[in-house]
């Protein structure tokens, strides 16, 4: 039994391994979950990348920066701009508004 | 009764003063598409609204070209790369420059006196986060209404949109669009639709999230502005996108394509090229790449990335979109030129069509009315990564064996990041129903590696070495480049050209049976644009990144072209970089474009004979006031 099982088990690992491949080999894009969704995850790597080797691990505080940021430009240019319609002089220097 | 009839009138009012505002902005559409229309101008970056870069003056044609010679030329005092073309309206011309984005502008009775010059002062640090080179695309105009004076509008490096008085190019209004401490500059041409002022945004290297704003172009307020990814709202969905297509995807898509917050990072900028078609009030371009671009890092589809648009002016809310790459692999960012025409396709329907030739090494055409797919087709048989695209749902069929992953280095992909096709303006003649195109013939090796996220740093992730693609010179690495003339709805190639580098500036065409481009290694040319049959060519002082134009001054017709080698080819010239593998891969594939070419920015412009306005030589002399 021993000697007939190896084979199955091994030829389980093989087939494992060549399902994997095969998956890594057929990811062409084109199987989708829904409409738009089309992405897998390539053999050995993971559906989501959180908590594996291939964490990013964002700093949240980081992320926010480029909205703050964004933010505070629109609040600037909404003072000049009412500045601009009120006087008609653009005035960029929003501390002298 | 009397609130009740208060009520009326100034809902009367606001009425009337809202139908006065549109006809107004109308008006602005109607001068633009007026001014177009004559060949003595030259007043978007692509002639017209359609971007076609093509011009129905023969006066230059393949007869007499042979005669054409230098008329006068105009250094711009800067050495970095000059990408895009001047404006010209109404006998003047109008320069744009690498950083620091100066803009000069030019009579063209007398082009060796400069009527104004605007310099801005920045900070030199956005130097460091600009990706590809200090280059910039040009400028928009805007007509005036008498109440306020015409406009030129512009984009710096260091993420501020400005209009000047085109009379006098004092600043009218200056705006801030990004901010360089997390990476957000601007490159892109501005583009005027109505009374507004449109732009996108750079620095997807950095992880910038794209976005493209409007500003009234009379007050500098901000209208609206719409993201590549994030929720619905802010991407700017209308209630019915891709009602015509729902298998492109639909609704929750630019938050639930990216693991967590990953789409707050995600890139999708866009700092190419627009197109506007007034009678469905749509206008066009493409987002770029997802950030960063070691893919492993951001699993999806990655929307709404690399998709091509079709947005309400007025409103910013999308139509349709068309993600051509999701969930790229190889920095193919989609926002390369989109071309309007009506053509009539194999079933015999006239339609309104837009055609991108996109770095991925697609050229794709779609119903630009409801973002139907029409034809997909690869700009060189060597595109690898994608065995096709299916027309039905839209999707690259890819080729697993040219994809990117951690722990893996691929080989041999094509087209390279840099696409077969990148930031060049291509034209149409919609006579020929061709469309001639400047190609890059590039493939390349890639490695990831993982990086963190620090706003305002290169967040890109990958290692690359470019070579040229199979039918070039990988030996002495040329033969990086080729020149097509494309039909959208046979599929076929009329004609192509290898060249020695990229055409990375593009083309324009003529109805004098002409196209004309620049190149890497400082030559413009002209092609019968029937055959491909080299015409004309003339050394400039360097090299070509940005795009012909052509215009007619007191009965004689000009080309002009901007000169200065730099932008991604040209950064290891620049910069004088030696490593293969640096300028995100391009040193080592243009290493020997130095041997060709060196620094020097300026405009040449060049008519029959050399004719020009000094022909009289009292024009121009000193003359006590």
């Amino acid at each position: 039994m021993k000697r007939i099982l190896l084979p199955i088990g091994a030829a389980f690992v093989a087939a494992g391994l060549a399902i994997s491949g095969t998956a890594a080999i057929a990811y062409d894009g084109t199987k989708c979950k829904a409409a738009g969704v089309c992405w897998e995850a390539k053999p050995g790597y993971p559906e989501k990348v959180a908590g594996s080797k291939y964490d990013p691990k964002h700093d949240p505080k980081e992320l926010a920066k480029q909205q703050t940021a964004l933010d505070g430009q629109s609040a600037r240019n909404a003072k000049r701009a009412e500045h601009f319609k009120k006087t008609g002089k653009w005035v960029y220097d929003v501390s002298k508004l | 009764m009397m609130k009740h009839l208060g009520k009326g009138l100034l809902a009367g009012a606001s009425g009337v003063a809202l139908v006065v505002a549109m006809a107004s902005a109308s008006l602005a559409n109607d001068k633009l598409n007026e001014l177009s229309k004559s060949n003595e101008n030259w007043i978007m970056p692509g002639k017209n609204y359609s971007s076609q870069n093509y011009s129905p003056n023969t006066k230059i044609n393949t007869e007499n070209v042979k005669q054409l010679r230098a008329a006068w030329s105009f250094s711009t005092g800067l050495l970095h790369g000059h990408e895009g073309t001047p404006l010209v309206v109404n006998g003047v011309m109008y320069v744009h420059t690498s950083f620091p984005n100066n803009t000069f502008a030019l009579d063209l009775n007398d082009p060796g006196h400069i009527l104004w010059q605007h310099k801005p002062k920045q900070d030199p640090a956005a130097r460091s986060v600009a990706c590809c080179d200090l280059v910039n695309r040009g400028l928009a105009y805007w007509p005036g209404d008498g109440k306020v004076p015409a406009l030129i509008i512009k984009t710096q490096l260091d993420g501020h949109l400005v209009a000047l008085n085109a009379a006098t190019g004092e600043e009218f209004w200056k705006v801030e669009n990004g901010d360089i401490k997390v990476g957000q500059t601007l490159t892109q041409a501005p583009y005027v639709i109505k009374d507004l002022a449109l732009v996108g945004s750079s620095g997807a290297e950095l992880g910038v999230r794209g976005h493209t704003t409007a500003y009234d172009v009379k007050t500098g307020a901000q209208v609206w502005r719409v993201y590549a990814t994030g929720p619905d709202n802010e991407v700017g969905l209308a209630d019915d996108f891709n009602s015509a297509n729902p298998h492109y995807g639909q609704k929750g898509l630019g938050t639930g394509t990216w693991e967590g917050d990953a789409w707050k990072i995600g890139g999708g900028t866009n700092w190419g090229w627009y197109a506007y078609d007034p009678e469905t009030n749509l206008f066009h371009y493409g987002s770029g790449n997802p950030a960063p671009w070691n893919e492993t890092m951001r699993p999806g589809d990655n929307k709404w990335t690399m998709t091509i648009w079709g947005r309400d002016a007025d409103t910013g809310k999308a139509k349709f979109g068309y993600q051509k790459t999701p969930h790229d692999e190889w920095d193919y960012a989609g926002v390369n030129v989109m071309i309007l025409s009506e053509q009539t396709d194999k079933a015999g329907k006239k339609r309104k069509l837009l055609t991108h030739p996109d770095r991925n090494g697609i050229v794709y055409t779609l119903d630009r009315e409801n973002g139907d797919l029409i034809s997909a087709n690869k700009l060189d048989d060597t595109v690898n990564w994608v065995k096709q695209v299916d027309l039905k749902t839209g999707l690259p069929v890819r080729d697993p064996e040219f994809g990117t992953r951690m722990d893996h280095k691929g080989k041999e992909i094509c087209p390279s990041a840099m696409g077969y096709h990148n930031q060049g303006h291509d034209s149409y003649d919609p006579t020929k129903e061709l469309f001639f195109m400047g190609i890059n013939h590039i493939c390349m090796d890639w490695e990831p590696f993982m990086l963190p996220y620090r706003a305002g740093q290169f967040f890109v992730g990958a290692t690359l070495w470019m070579y040229p693609g199979p039918k070039g010179d990988r030996q002495n690495y040329l033969g990086l480049g080729q020149i097509k003339a494309y039909n959208a709805i046979t599929g076929e190639y009329k004609w192509d050209k290898m060249e020695r580098f990229s055409v990375w500036g593009g083309t324009m065409s003529t109805a004098g049976n002409l196209v004309f481009y620049g190149t890497l290694d400082g030559f413009i040319k002209a092609r019968n644009s029937d055959t491909g049959e080299l015409l004309w060519k003339y050394k400039l002082p360097s090299g070509v990144i940005g795009h012909p134009m052509t215009y007619e001054h007191k009965g004689t017709q000009y080309v002009a072209i901007m000169y200065g080698v730099g932008g991604w080819p040209g950064v290891g010239l620049v910069f004088d970089l030696q490593d293969p593998t640096a300028g995100l891969g391009a040193v080592g594939a243009f290493k020997n474009l130095q041997n060709y070419t060196q620094m020097g920015g300026g405009l040449q412009v060049f008519s029959l004979d050399g004719k020009n306005p000094y022909d009289d030589v009292n024009i121009g002399e000193f003359e006590k006031g």
